[in-house]
């Protein structure tokens, strides 16, 4: 049965429960909106070599990269200078997550064909 | 022990890393149970949380530890180990573990898996966590321990700092059956590629030790590379031998 609305203290916790869950949507939205504002940027390997092999980035922000291996073999993103390192089988996709970096170049190569596969980070 | 996970704590300010510090420094300090303190080396390596696919290693590990006392003195212990990469999240390595005694041959004591599970992106947080199980069986006694230990990695510009937090439980019928925790951490400097220098902490029932170490990673043809550390650990307590020095090289291919 519900409860009656003239029982003492259901108001009080009536509004408990609404706070709750707005408190709860409210960490939801900014959960979101923390995800939603790390920028997105990708990079294809093709052939062996980065698609655009430039890339540029916003100074002290972190950002996403979506490395897609177009190949149909495994890369490996590698970057000491920016701290990550990252296999990708081929015809698959990888994420890396970089920054927030100080403005400058940060090059990056792909290990598995580092002739070829180069390419830097641009931050600015 | 709270002092020395305390390091990483002051270096970074985080909340999380001081949580940690302080939470290994309360287990430790509330344990009771003593096992067998012979031969005793807590001494091991600090554990990023990053798992690679398709990767394969084999890993050689060396500890030599010397002590004014002279049964524990002169031991050396390798540990021999073949790795491959499951799927992109998971690691799983097999290790022989020796030990040579003063005036014995080296003797292979007892056989460990261990798993490595990547938890989150490198990056995606302000920390990376993994996290490791392992299980270790003695050879020749029914001793056996399982263990998890929690990994994290934290970058600060150039520097980076690593946690392990570790539970072990051991058991058999030659040993009295009991957790234990242990933790270690390292706070490395990204010098060069080559050579990273760093400190380590080393802590468990009966270990506290602390001590430089230099790490780096050596590149091959294609996608070969060399890894190597080697570190000197000195006693915090009187119950860790005077020098564990230790050598790392793993082969990555």
């Amino acid at each position: 049965m519900a409860p009656s609305k003239h029982i003492p203290g259901y108001c009080g916790r009536k509004l408990k429960w609404r706070m709750r869950h707005l408190t709860a949507a409210a960490l939801c939205c900014v959960a979101m909106s923390a995800q939603a504002q790390t920028p997105v940027f990708e990079i294809e390997i093709r052939e062996h070599l980065f698609y655009p092999s430039e890339l540029k980035i916003p100074a002290g922000q972190k950002v996403k990269l979506i490395i897609h291996n177009r190949d149909a073999t495994p890369e490996e993103f590698e970057s000491y200078e920016l701290n990550r390192e990252k296999v990708i089988i081929g015809n698959t996709q990888g994420i890396v997550f970089i920054g927030p970096l100080k403005a400058g170049e940060y090059p990056f190569f792909g290990e598995f064909n580092p002739k070829t596969a180069q390419g830097k980070v641009i931050v600015e | 022990m709270i002092r020395s996970c305390g390091i990483l704590c002051a270096a970074g300010g985080r909340v999380s890393f001081l949580l940690v510090g302080t939470l290994i420094g309360l287990l430790t300090g509330s344990q009771t149970h003593a096992d067998n303190l012979l031969h005793h080396n807590g001494v091991g390596r600090v554990y990023d949380p990053y798992v690679q696919p398709l990767e394969r290693e084999l890993e050689l590990r060396t500890y030599y530890q010397t002590d004014d006392d002279p049964i524990e003195s002169d031991i050396l212990r390798q540990r021999i180990g073949f790795g491959a990469a499951i799927n992109e999240r998971v690691f799983a390595e097999l290790y022989l573990i020796g030990m040579k005694l003063p005036g014995s041959a080296m003797r292979l004591e007892s056989y460990e898996l261990e798993s490595k599970i990547q938890l989150t992106e490198q990056g995606e947080y302000a920390a990376d966590w993994g996290l490791l199980v392992e299980l270790e069986r003695q050879r020749s006694e029914s001793i056996a321990e399982l263990a998890t230990t929690l990994l994290a990695t934290r970058q600060w510009g150039d520097w980076v700092g690593t946690v392990n937090l570790g539970i072990e439980y051991e058991y058999g019928s030659n040993i009295r059956n009991e957790f234990d925790t242990f933790m270690s951490a390292q706070w490395r400097l990204r010098y060069r590629e080559s050579l990273e220098p760093g400190i380590e902490v080393y802590a468990d029932e009966f270990t506290h030790g602390i001590g430089p170490v230099l790490t780096g990673l050596v590149r091959g043809s294609e996608n070969q590379k060399w890894h190597w550390e080697a570190g000197i650990i000195v006693p915090t307590n009187d119950t860790t031998p005077d020098y564990t020095y230790r050598l790392l090289l793993e082969y990555e291919f």
